[in-house]
């Protein structure tokens, strides 16, 4: 459209060839062709193993991999709970409540995660709150994390949302947790389960404030694939990251299907 | 009214819980020295530190440049995928949405072995400098301008471009002044939530494992876990959040003029 | 579907609505009676919408009461109004069958499950939707949306049934036969009132028993069809409920005066200066009584009818002739009449307040 000769079309696709592999492509093929390596010394790896992922599948990465996912399911839910709640009744509030609401749960996203770590630590180290030490900790802090895009995700759908129907429910004697019920919640669904998504996915990868809080027993996968490249077993470590990234695609696929489904109906 | 506000009171509460209190006692707790009572003592003390002004400094220029390279770079991409598509630019927009979803380390793990010292590139000492940092911090977060852009541009009317070709416009002058100006919010919100997140970002520049690169992040980590030094700790915890938060309340009103 | 709808009016008292200050509509008083259906007429921005919200109870007045078959619902939540309402965009649930959308609000009251499904049938097959049930919404047509949304507001029975510019949506084939299932559906419920929002005058005409004209957040006039377009009471009315010609006259010794010219008018004349209405397809050509002449400005063949555009003293004259065999040419002399019988006077000034 905006470029018309045939060439010149040509030679900008290029450039964009020219960045976006080396950008973009290129990591995850690095990290996904190392994770089968055992040596990586010229431009492509050598030594092709197997190994990293029988190990990575198995004991301690195993149980990490469960922590993650246990970790990552318990925060979005609770997030997700959360973030609806406060979102649905952020948009009952008149508008200058509203703003105050919507600014505090976005407060989350701009606080550095290390220093939310920080300050979960500090808070719920001592009694009457004492949680440091267990795994409580780490689903707390993912799910204060997660929270804030949980919310804005549903209160922009809410704003989306055509008054209309919540109207034409109300007019047919629908009381207000009704209308909630069988005609919001059911219109916010494919919202909701996009945030479910990017929540999950956010737990998945969250290594900031976990770094600062998780006990022994409750390592999540990312502070493992750390552990291995700080020792510098790198290939490994890659192996790792390609389970955590197919397990993260693969909730997020399974959660699109759902999303689909539900736009569907 | 008051009913509606008692509906909001369960989830504000819980909030104040485990979020407002927990960082109430960051900021108290930043002026409680370890040799007891209440002063301006840790911040004093931090202030002093040359290794605090070291990464105050890297952390800022590294965020803005990479702000900045991301701003130009996600401006370039988003331009081709939209206004000169090619078979499999739906793809590449999908692909941008999933890596966003990734973790940052993964970036520069990837890097490791590309620059790293057993890497394709050679034992080549890059990463361990700030500028490591800042081509993985350019290479994670331009997707986040891709995105915002991306939706800004399906908004453009096509038949104002086309307009203004036939009207004889080549296309540097079709971007400076019909596309740009339209891009320019979706630029503006974006660029500025990239700049929070790179202030705040950790997974990079710890997984570099880069002594020399310091960031604020960093420094309450290391503060903290490494030394035990929590009221250093919460001195730049503090000093992190007053910045980040000064400039997300910016992105928000940005994004709200670029929404209205 | 007889038998237990409750006879239900409308009563608004010196209802006012105002966002932020601003008065969208201004006390009004009007009263829609059991079993009427009451058009609420205007170009947008009048207030008519927010009148049919403020019975609804979407929009509390700052001021004045709403009643509902007598009993003031000035403070009832929508959903105790027992109110059926139809909107422009449908609004019908997309996620549930047409049937469970017709079912909703019987549901949402909790009627007996037993009685649900016939009520259903019922409304569905009034509005000729019976065979759709099993559908959703997106797999219907606009006019088909349409009839499932009517049907989903009068299941529930209603006494008062709200409709919000319902054609609109539809284009001009699907509206007249849209117009047509109205009144068949009044003439087989007739005991439901009807309050109707359109900006369309020939919706107001053929459907309401009795019309209110809004401009401008106030009622201008109301009463019925035939007696606002014989007997338009200002200007205003003249020109939105159909077409009108409106010429300047004195009214003084000499009778009423047009320019130069002396006119015949039955009726009652106004005492000064007053404004003369004559609809386009009552002025004929040629001579005749009250005759008045004029340059030929501009003429359009519309098939079954020409219209002439002719300009008198300065003033336009439309006139709607049934086809003409041999019609004037542009810029010909022209000579146009009307019946003193179909020729009202207005007061003068009362265009706009």
């Amino acid at each position: 459209m905006l470029v018309h000769s045939r060439g010149a079309r040509w030679a900008v696709w290029l450039l964009f060839l020219v960045l976006f592999l080396p950008l973009f492509a290129l990591p995850l093929l690095v990290v996904l062709g190392a994770s089968f390596a055992t040596n990586w010394s010229g431009v492509l790896p050598s030594g092709f193993t197997t190994g990293h992922y029988a190990t990575a599948t198995r004991g301690e990465a195993l149980q990490a991999l469960t922590t993650s996912l246990l970790t990552a399911v318990a925060a979005s839910v609770l997030a997700l709970v959360v973030g609806t709640w406060a979102a649905l009744a952020a948009a009952a509030l008149k508008k200058s409540h509203r703003r105050v609401m919507d600014a505090l749960f976005v407060l989350p996203v701009a606080v550095p995660s290390v220093v939310v770590g920080l300050a979960i630590l500090v808070a719920f180290s001592e009694p009457p709150f004492l949680l440091n030490g267990t795994r409580w900790i780490v689903i707390l802090a993912h799910t204060v994390l997660v929270t804030a895009f949980a919310h804005q995700s549903v209160s922009a759908a809410l704003s989306r949302l055509d008054p209309a129907y919540e109207q034409a429910a109300a007019s047919l004697g629908a009381r207000p947790a009704y209308v909630l019920w069988r005609v919001r919640l059911p219109l916010l669904l494919p919202s909701l389960t996009a945030a479910a998504g990017l929540c999950f996915a956010l737990s998945m990868g969250e290594l900031s404030a976990t770094m600062m809080l998780y006990p022994p027993d409750w390592t999540p996968l990312p502070v493992l694939i750390y552990a291995a490249t700080d020792r510098g077993s790198l290939f490994a470590g890659s192996a790792l990251a390609v389970v955590l990234m197919t397990a993260t695609l693969l909730a997020l696929y399974a959660v699109s299907r759902i999303r689909t489904r539900a736009s569907y109906r | 009214m008051t009913r509606r506000l008692l509906w909001a009171f369960p989830p504000v509460a819980l909030l104040a819980l485990v979020f407002l209190y927990p960082l109430t006692l960051v900021v108290q707790q930043s002026f409680q020295p370890d040799s007891g009572g209440t002063s301006l003592q840790p911040y004093t003390d931090v202030f002093a530190s040359a290794a605090f002004r070291e990464a105050l400094w890297t952390t800022v220029w590294i965020a803005v440049a990479s702000t900045a390279g991301c701003l130009v770079l996600g401006f370039l991409l988003a331009l081709i995928i939209a206004f000169v598509p090619f078979p499999g630019a739906k793809i590449v927009a999908r692909f941008v949405d999933v890596f966003l979803t990734f973790p940052s380390f993964l970036i520069t793990l990837a890097l490791l072995f590309i620059y790293g010292t057993t890497g394709i590139v050679g034992s080549f000492q890059f990463l361990t400098t700030p500028w490591g940092v800042l081509l993985a911090e350019v290479t994670y977060f331009t997707p986040f301008v891709v995105r915002p852009l991306l939706a800004a541009f399906s908004q453009l009317d096509t038949a104002q471009l086309e307009a203004a070709s036939s009207l004889g416009a080549r296309p540097l002058r079709i971007i400076r002044r019909v596309i740009l100006p339209e891009a320019l919010p979706a630029l503006a919100a974006g660029g500025s939530l990239v700049l929070v997140l790179c202030l705040n970002e950790f997974g990079i520049v710890l997984f570099t494992g880069a002594k020399g690169v310091t960031t604020l992040p960093m420094l309450v980590y290391s503060k903290a876990i490494l030394e035990s030094d929590y009221p250093g700790a919460c001195v730049v915890a503090v000093v992190n959040v007053l910045i980040s938060v000064g400039l997300y309340a910016l992105y928000r009103v940005v994004s709200r003029r670029a929404g209205a | 579907m007889k038998g237990d709808i409750p006879f239900r009016g409308i009563r608004f008292d010196s209802v006012t609505v105002a966002y932020d200050g601003n008065v969208v509509l201004d006390s009004l008083d009007l009263t829609v009676e059991p079993g009427e259906v009451m058009a609420l007429l205007g170009p947008s921005g009048s207030g008519k919408t927010t009148a049919l919200r403020a019975v609804a109870g979407f929009v509390r007045p700052a001021s004045g009461r709403v009643f509902l078959g007598g009993r003031d619902v000035t403070d009832l939540p929508p959903y105790r109004r027992g109110i059926g309402m139809v909107v422009q965009q449908y609004a019908l649930f997309p996620h549930m069958r047409v049937e469970e959308n017709v079912a909703f609000g019987l549901k949402a009251q909790k009627v007996p499950r037993g009685e649900i499904r016939g009520r259903v049938a019922e409304a569905l097959e009034m509005t000729g939707m019976a065979a759709y049930g099993r559908r959703y919404p997106r797999e219907l047509s606009g006019g088909q949306q349409q009839r499932v949304a009517i049907a989903r507001a009068l299941a529930i029975r209603p006494g008062v049934l709200l409709l919000d510019e319902p054609l609109s949506a539809l284009d001009a084939r699907l509206r007249s036969g849209m117009l047509a299932e109205l009144a068949r559906l009044h003439r087989e419920l007739p005991e439901v009132s009807i309050l109707y929002v359109t900006h369309d005058q020939v919706e107001a005409l053929t459907l309401a028993d009795r019309i209110a004209v809004m401009d401008r957040a106030r009622l201008r006039a109301c009463g019925t069809p035939r007696e606002l377009y014989r007997a338009p009471a200002n200007e205003f009315t003249a020109s939105f409920v159909g077409g009108a010609n409106l010429l300047p006259v004195t009214v003084g010794e000499q009778g009423v005066r047009f320019g130069e010219r002396r006119l015949e008018v039955s009726g009652p004349v106004p005492e000064e200066a007053a404004v003369l209405c004559v609809r386009p397809h009552l002025v004929g050509l040629g001579d005749g009584p009250n005759r008045i002449s004029g340059t030929v400005r501009e003429i359009q063949w519309r098939g079954a009818t020409h219209r002439l555009y002719v300009e008198v003293d300065g003033h336009r004259v439309i006139a709607d002739l049934r086809e003409l065999k041999e019609p004037p040419a542009h810029g010909d002399e022209v000579t146009l009449h009307f019946s003193p019988d179909d020729a009202v006077l207005l007061t003068a000034g009362a265009r706009h307040d």
